[in-house]
């Protein structure tokens, strides 16, 4: 039960250490290299750059990227690998793929065993599973630069191609053997279509044949690694992880697990490394695992420990006395009926959406870790978690900070521990500082920027979204918890994670679908803006937040200065990550897993 | 600017090359050269030789002679994998697992311990009362609308038997349209309720059910009639007996056989599912046979107990078997089921 969770995030702890020793050797250059590499690299550079070029760089080479995936799925009927004759998505679900893919995210409103050839599986998602990566990886390496001072931060250029290279692609290939060994398929196959070992099991085709099973095959070894290493989370299958070949064993999801946390960790250490501040860096980490074994801890508790509450006994009937206007005395009584439960074995947990060789808590376990580090891969149906333990992903992405994605993680724990100081600098009534530079308001209003754009995003789409048809016509469970997946989608989309309450209908399909979602292309237009906006705002502004710090005088160390090595400060930032995670985010938790949880169950009919 | 745009079209082309060209070759290389059975999906081959599925991916088995993995929310189809997005507070994942432990369930404790429980829905479903109100399909219906109006979508043949009704209860298809004026002219499915309701009304302690019969050619016939018992009955009303029989004590039926997984499509059970199915499949293959049935049932016992594996030996989950590998077994070992 335990034992699984607890070695994963031990051994991930362990690697990160030397991990991180290398990262930073990387990014700050002091490596050696065969000539060939060398000369690649030159090809690349333009020598160093301004944080104002370094940021334009990174829009820039994101736009082509944008245009790039776009072609690449829109050919896919003219493609070779495509011997189902795969046609075209609709434009809308282009749209948004790419954007969702470019930016780290991979929410996805198709299905890849259905909707993608081969083609697309491998220009388009190896292509953007790296390069994504990387961009957050630079920007948190740009604003470590920045912050040491200096005039110019590095070339992005140059950055990108390390991470690329000497780091995703041989990690990559180690893991790709392992994946393989275990039976991930690897190969160029579209598909094999098998006869049933009994004879029509699958039922008759309409010449009265017995109808053969199709099962979908790809490079899956090749494509898992780099999924979970650069916390991409884009599924090959329309069940991700959950898909026996994208996930065979208990050891491939071990192995998924600790892939997914392993950059994410090293990042936080290397931030300490590459300014010195390693005691510092050590306690942002301790902080990010003491949220993350918090999530994990209640997903299990909820989901592992508990049985599905919708097969349970709920033997005492309840009466709650609402407010209606239209009652004598604008109060009525309302009775939930008490409910004998069905005879189900429930002691390895709540069974519906997970699969049974992960080991018994890997699907909580994941369900928790995937969002902390806004992977957004699956190995169990979101959808089905028992309410409660369905808090546990909402939480990892609502604060998005708990470890989170490459880099993007790392810079939204910075923007709270700003935060944090500038609170506790205003309790004391002094200047507040951080690295021994003054925290101004010019710093203020862009770590609010970015801090902000975040709750915004959520909170006003799935507003709109729950009060009109765009939303209702895609919820398909019954009361709050098709609330809760319209909030979901926006909460994934916004903390750009990727995973879902997959029974939302947002697929459009491909472009000649008569019968797509009937608010797909809303969903698609809707869910794209809000990546793109919440992914680029939380960049660039602490980007800029970063330069500009940086070029501030540094002022000596002194006797009133707040420490950031102490566990006065750990205290101080749970206490701001909790507080305002909680303003902002209560009142829909309380609309959607607890109203849920809380209110009658079953509900419907 | 364009110094900035050449250098990103650089970075593309490198890592295109580099990310879908020769890492995936070389996987592919390596893959084929060390697991090539790994590396085209574990495809496992029949007794005749012909490949029959994939080790990894569940398929349907339908006869009783076989081993039945877990339901599958894509129907096993490997294309499309899916999970059923039921959440705990959906009454529609209550109703499928009630409808599928119906016909297997067994008392646990009671004069009629090991007894199944279907036999006792049907007589209570005949006696047609439920809390004490008459009209069991009557009020099953105003509970579920939903469950109700799925069953007249889920076949023509019900939605021709709604229209067939409608026709014939011209006064209750004019008193629905008075109360639901948005919708002068109603389909079968929108009438769903009122069908059942009258439909009760007229059949107490009857539901309406496909019965093949022989026509006088000699070709069998399927229509719906007023059935009193079968598996509808066990199945659908399995749940509302239930809260009529609260301290019912029954046998648990493991979970895992009434759950679907993520994604619809995963190749085990449990061991402790295996061994719930056991009797079910020895019966059978003895009768199959004519062997001796004690002496099959200790042979597929031990088939079982062969090829059950636990995630990490043991230390995080319960002991597996894969279904189809099991059932090949069954296969090779006993011919084809009858």
């Amino acid at each position: 039960m335990w034992i699984l969770p607890i070695s994963m995030l031990v051994l991930t702890t362990l690697l990160a250490i030397p991990l991180s020793r290398y990262m930073s050797r990387i990014m700050d250059g002091t490596y050696r290299v065969p000539r060939f590499l060398r000369w690649l690299e030159d090809r690349l550079d333009c020598g160093p750059q301004s944080w104002k070029q370094y940021t334009l760089s990174l829009l820039v080479f994101n736009t082509v990227l944008f245009v790039f995936g776009f072609v690449v799925l829109a050919v896919q009927p003219w493609m070779p690998l495509n011997p189902q004759h795969k046609g075209m998505l609709a434009p809308s679900t282009i749209f948004h793929t790419v954007i969702s893919f470019m930016t780290n995210t991979d929410v996805q409103h198709y299905a890849g065993d259905v909707h993608f050839s081969n083609f697309s599986q491998i220009f388009f998602g190896f292509t953007m599973f790296f390069l994504s990566a990387s961009i957050g990886f630079c920007a948190l390496t740009m604003m470590i630069r920045a912050l040491r001072g200096g005039p110019t931060v590095g070339n992005f250029f140059v950055d990108m191609w390390r991470v690329v290279a000497y780091m995703f692609l041989p990690a990559c290939l180690l893991l790709a053997v392992l994946f393989v060994q275990q039976g991930s398929p690897m190969t160029f196959k579209s598909f094999h279509e098998v006869h049933t070992l009994e004879p029509a099991a699958m039922g008759t085709l309409d010449n009265g044949q017995p109808k053969p099973q199709t099962i979908v095959v790809g490079p899956l070894a090749a494509f898992v690694p780099m999924k979970q290493l650069g916390t991409n989370g884009g599924g090959f299958y329309g069940m991700n992880s959950a898909h026996p070949f994208e996930n065979p064993t208990g050891f491939t999801n071990f192995l998924s697990c600790v892939a997914m946390m392993l950059f994410p960790f090293g990042l936080v250490l290397m931030f300490g490394r590459m300014l010195n501040r390693l005691s510092h860096a050590w306690l942002i980490f301790g902080v990010m695992m003491f949220f993350m074994i918090g999530t994990v801890v209640w997903a299990i508790y909820f989901d592992t420990l508990k049985p599905n509450p919708g097969l349970t006994a709920h033997p005492v009937a309840r009466t709650y006395q609402i407010p209606d206007p239209s009652a004598p005395g604008g109060k009525r009584m309302v009775t939930l009926p008490a409910v004998a439960g069905l005879p189900v074995d429930q002691h390895l947990g709540n069974l519906e959406g997970k699969e049974l060789r992960f080991g018994t808590s890997a699907g909580a376990t994941f369900a928790a870790l995937t969002v902390d580090v806004t992977d957004g891969a699956v190995n169990c149906e979101h959808d089905s978690l028992n309410p409660l333990a369905g808090l546990s992903p909402y939480a990892g992405m609502w604060l998005n900070c708990f470890f989170g994605g490459k880099g993007v993680g790392m810079i939204n724990m910075l923007l709270f521990v700003v935060v944090g100081i500038f609170i506790a600098g205003q309790m004391v009534g002094r200047t507040p500082e951080y690295l021994g530079k003054k925290i101004g308001g010019r710093e203020m209003k862009l770590a609010m920027i970015a801090l902000l754009v975040h709750p915004i995003m959520i909170l006003m789409p799935t507003g709109i979204f729950a009060g009109t048809n765009w939303g209702l016509k895609a919820e398909s469970n019954p009361g709050a918890h098709g609330f809760s997946q319209i909030l979901y989608q926006f909460s994934s989309s916004s903390a750009n994670n990727g995973s879902a309450f997959d029974g939302l209908g947002v697929t459009y399909g491909f472009n000649n679908n008569p019968n797509p979602a009937p608010t797909a292309v809303d969903w698609d237009i809707a869910s794209a803006l809000v990546i793109l906006v919440s992914r680029f705002l939380p960049i660039v502004a602490p980007m800029a937040m970063a330069a500009f710090l940086g070029a501030k005088k540094s002022s000596p160390f002194g006797l009133g200065t707040l420490r950031d090595d102490t566990p006065t400060f750990a205290l101080l930032l749970v206490g701001t990550i909790a507080i305002i995670g909680a303003l902002l985010f209560l009142p829909v938790a309380a609309l959607g897993p607890l109203a849920e949880h809380w209110g009658p169950l079953p509900f419907g009919g | 600017m364009s110094r900035i745009l050449s250098k990103s079209l650089l970075l593309l082309l490198f890592t295109v090359v580099a990310a879908c060209g020769i890492y995936p070759a070389v996987v592919w290389a390596i893959a084929h050269l060390f697991f090539p059975f790994q590396a085209e999906g574990s495809l496992l081959k029949g007794p005749d030789g012909q490949v029959v599925g994939s080790r990894l991916i569940a398929q349907p088995f339908t006869k009783d002679e076989y081993f039945q993995p877990r339901p599958s929310a894509a129907g096993y189809d490997a294309s499309a994998s899916a999970s059923s997005t039921l959440a705990a507070s959906n009454y529609a994942l209550r109703d499928r697992v009630a409808r599928m432990l119906g016909p297997i369930v067994k008392y646990r404790s009671g004069p009629k311990v090991g007894q199944l429980v279907a036999p006792d829905v049907e007589s209570w479903f005949q006696q047609d009362r439920y809390q004490g109100q008459p009209g069991i399909v009557a009020q099953w219906a105003a509970l579920h609308p939903n469950l109700a109006t799925v069953w007249v979508n889920a076949d023509p043949v019900h939605a021709a038997y709604v229209d067939t009704w409608a026709k014939n209860h011209a006064a209750v298809v004019s008193d629905w349209i008075k109360s639901n004026p948005a919708t002068p002219q109603p389909k079968a499915a929108d009438l769903a309720v009122a069908f059942f309701q009258s439909f009760s009304k007229e059949n107490p302690g009857r539901f309406p059910s496909a019965v093949t019969r022989t026509a006088p050619g000699g070709k069998p016939e399927t229509s719906i009639e007023p059935v009193k018992d079968g598996s509808d009955i066990q199945s659908i009303f399995f749940d509302m007996w239930r809260q009529d029989h609260f301290n019912a004590d029954l046998q648990e039926v493991p979970g895992d056989m009434l759950t679907t997984s993520g994604a619809g499509l995963d190749p085990n059970i449990t061991l402790q599912n295996a061994e719930f199915q056991l009797d079910r499949v020895a019966s059978k293959w003895a009768a199959d046979t004519k062997g001796n049935e004690a002496k099959i049932r200790k042979e597929i016992d031990q088939l079982l107990q062969a090829n059950a594996r636990a995630p990490f030996g043991g230390l995080a989950g319960e002991k597996l078997v894969n279904v189809l590998e099991v059932n090949l077994a069954l296969r090779n070992r006993y011919s084809a089921p009858n």
